[in-house]
């Protein structure tokens, strides 16, 4: 079933976009991320013009991440006061973000920046999933015991301040950094940024393992909802309709792939999704690296 | 001089010579509706002359174009032997969104090349002036992104003649034409020269929901970026409160 979208101003089938918000979904349930760094790829691949798929990528993260975040909020592992100095850094980030994104527009450069951006985040950080992964299963026979976490020249810093619910006495300059570099992420790419924050909330930050998921949700639906804003408003991009397909098939996935997740250890679990992020960026690249097939394109002049 | 004497023996009984007609053109719709279930549609050119068309009579050519637009062609090249990336391009200011010409034969066939020329009959006469970068290649680039999008056609299929007075032809319109006012133009081509012609338009419109999105969107963009957070979010809730329970 073919359906026009209003602002992408192109015809699509319905039931693949269902389809692509499902798998989506049905991943981002199993590992427990968002889901916006393979949606937005998928959706420029099937020919959706780059701005709209980032801005309407952002929009779908929003309500895939709604329902998680209300889960983890009930059940208090929600960090609200760490989560609002992460929010302050993210909504001045993506307002800075949706700045250079209008900039690359202008200079006609989204497509790449996009890849390049993909390219190197996702490899980055799939490559340190699957590392980080391996090592943990190799040394689960030996079972070292860690220290909780370690002093270093970042709890030197100044505005120091109390996160009862993550049981922290650290500056706040961290986490703002954090927060405001996932907000530019999260403009640029189209994503919650989730599969970065958790990391860097557990690495950086120190923070207990059980308020690191709720605490992300808690950033990433605000700050894609300050990103939905900002390309609604300054750029028009956001596809209402593209969005509400997507979700159509992602919240039903994602219960699924809840269902599926807690079947699998952690160490996998981790492992299988640094595969899948690496993989995702190798084929960016390999689009970056190819000689295209039409050297010319043609776009609406801004 | 004895076809004179034929077309007005023919034209005697209705009515009187200086009313007379020799070309008569409609389309079967003036305007297209863009629904959220469009996929591109087709329009019929139709009408009827006074003279026999075809071999050795007269010849009829159908222009249709869309509104204009600016366009942007970017040129792709390797960084560092490396990576490809859009360098140079070119600005064009005019660029009909929508361009149409068929004939009972091509244009370049049918009319000498300056009265061609003249008439922009042809991709080819498309008054296309760019700026930024010089080089040729950006305006074939743009004819050949364009034709294969099917935004631009010309002598894709050829105008059909029924009892050598009534001609029709299908403007095929795919899902991508812009919105907008269209000028369709009916030509009858005589002896290598445009002797009748006959303007007619239609326009295109986004309609119900599609059009109120997008008219929502450009007008209050708060309001619909709003619209879209909340939506969004409920959405999500639905979702996770409707399969809590199942």
């Amino acid at each position: 079933m073919q359906v026009y979208l209003p602002i992408a101003e192109m015809s699509v089938d319905a039931f693949l976009l269902v389809g692509i918000g499902f798998g989506v979904g049905w991943l981002s349930g199993l590992f427990g991320v968002g889901g916006g760094f393979l949606l937005t790829p998928l959706l420029i691949l099937i020919g959706i013009p780059s701005p709209v798929a980032v801005a309407s990528g952002a929009n779908q993260t929003l309500g895939a991440s709604v329902s998680g975040l209300i889960a983890q909020w009930r059940r208090g592992n929600v960090d609200a006061k760490m989560g609002g100095v992460l929010l302050v850094g993210g909504v001045l980030g993506s307002l800075g973000g949706v700045q250079l994104f209008a900039l690359l527009r202008r200079v006609g450069q989204v497509d790449l920046a996009v890849s390049l951006f993909y390219v190197v985040v996702l490899g980055t950080v799939g490559g340190l999933m699957v590392m980080e992964s391996l090592r943990a299963i190799l040394r689960r026979r030996t079972a070292t015991k860690r220290k909780l976490h370690e002093h270093f020249w970042m709890h030197g810093l100044p505005l120091k301040m109390r996160f009862r619910r993550s049981r922290l006495y650290i500056s706040i300059i961290p986490p703002f950094v954090v927060g405001f570099g996932i907000g530019v992420l999260s403009a640029v790419m189209g994503v919650g940024g989730g599969f970065m924050l958790v990391p860097a909330m557990i690495y950086l930050l120190g923070m207990p393992t059980s308020v690191v998921i709720g605490t992300s949700l808690f950033q990433v639906v605000f700050v894609a909802a300050n990103v939905t804003m900002l390309q609604a408003v300054q750029l028009g991009t956001v596809d209402i309709l593209l969005t509400m397909l997507l979700l159509l098939g992602g919240v039903a996935g994602a219960q699924f792939g809840a269902a599926m997740g807690t079947r699998l250890r952690g160490e996998e679990t981790r492992a299988l999704l640094g595969l899948l992020v690496l993989s995702v960026a190798l084929s960016l690249l390999w689009g970056l690296l190819r000689r295209p097939e039409n050297l010319f394109s043609s776009g609406p002049a801004l | 001089m004895i076809r004179l004497l034929l077309l007005l023996a023919l034209a005697w009984p209705g009515r009187a010579p200086a009313q007379e007609v020799p070309l008569v053109a409609a389309l079967s719709q003036n305007a297209v509706e863009v629904t959220t279930g469009f996929t591109g549609t087709s329009l019929m050119v139709f009408g009827s002359t006074e003279g026999p068309i075809g071999p050795g009579g007269d010849e009829v050519l159908i222009l249709a174009r869309g509104p204009t637009r600016p366009v942007v062609v970017r040129r792709k090249v390797p960084v560092a032997g490396v990576i490809w990336v859009n360098g140079p391009s070119a600005r064009f200011a005019e660029v009909p969104g929508f361009y149409f010409l068929g004939g009972t034969r091509p244009a370049w066939q049918v009319l000498p090349e300056e009265e061609r020329q003249r008439n922009r009959l042809g991709l080819d006469s498309l008054p296309l002036t760019s700026t930024g970068a010089r080089s040729p290649g950006f305006r074939a680039a743009l004819l050949a992104l364009e034709s294969s999008s099917g935004l631009w056609q010309e002598d894709t299929a050829p105008i059909e003649i029924a009892g050598s007075r009534l001609f029709h032809a299908r403007l095929p319109l795919p899902a991508s034409v812009p919105t907008g006012d269209y000028q369709v133009e009916v030509l009858l081509v005589r002896s290598r020269q445009i002797v009748a012609r006959q303007q007619l338009a239609f326009r295109v419109d986004r309609v119900g929901t599609a059009d109120r999105i997008a008219t929502v969107a450009e007008d209050q963009p708060f309001l619909y970026g709003l619209a879209c957070i909340l939506s969004a979010a409920l959405a999500g809730w639905l979702g996770s409160v409707l399969f809590r329970r199942g």
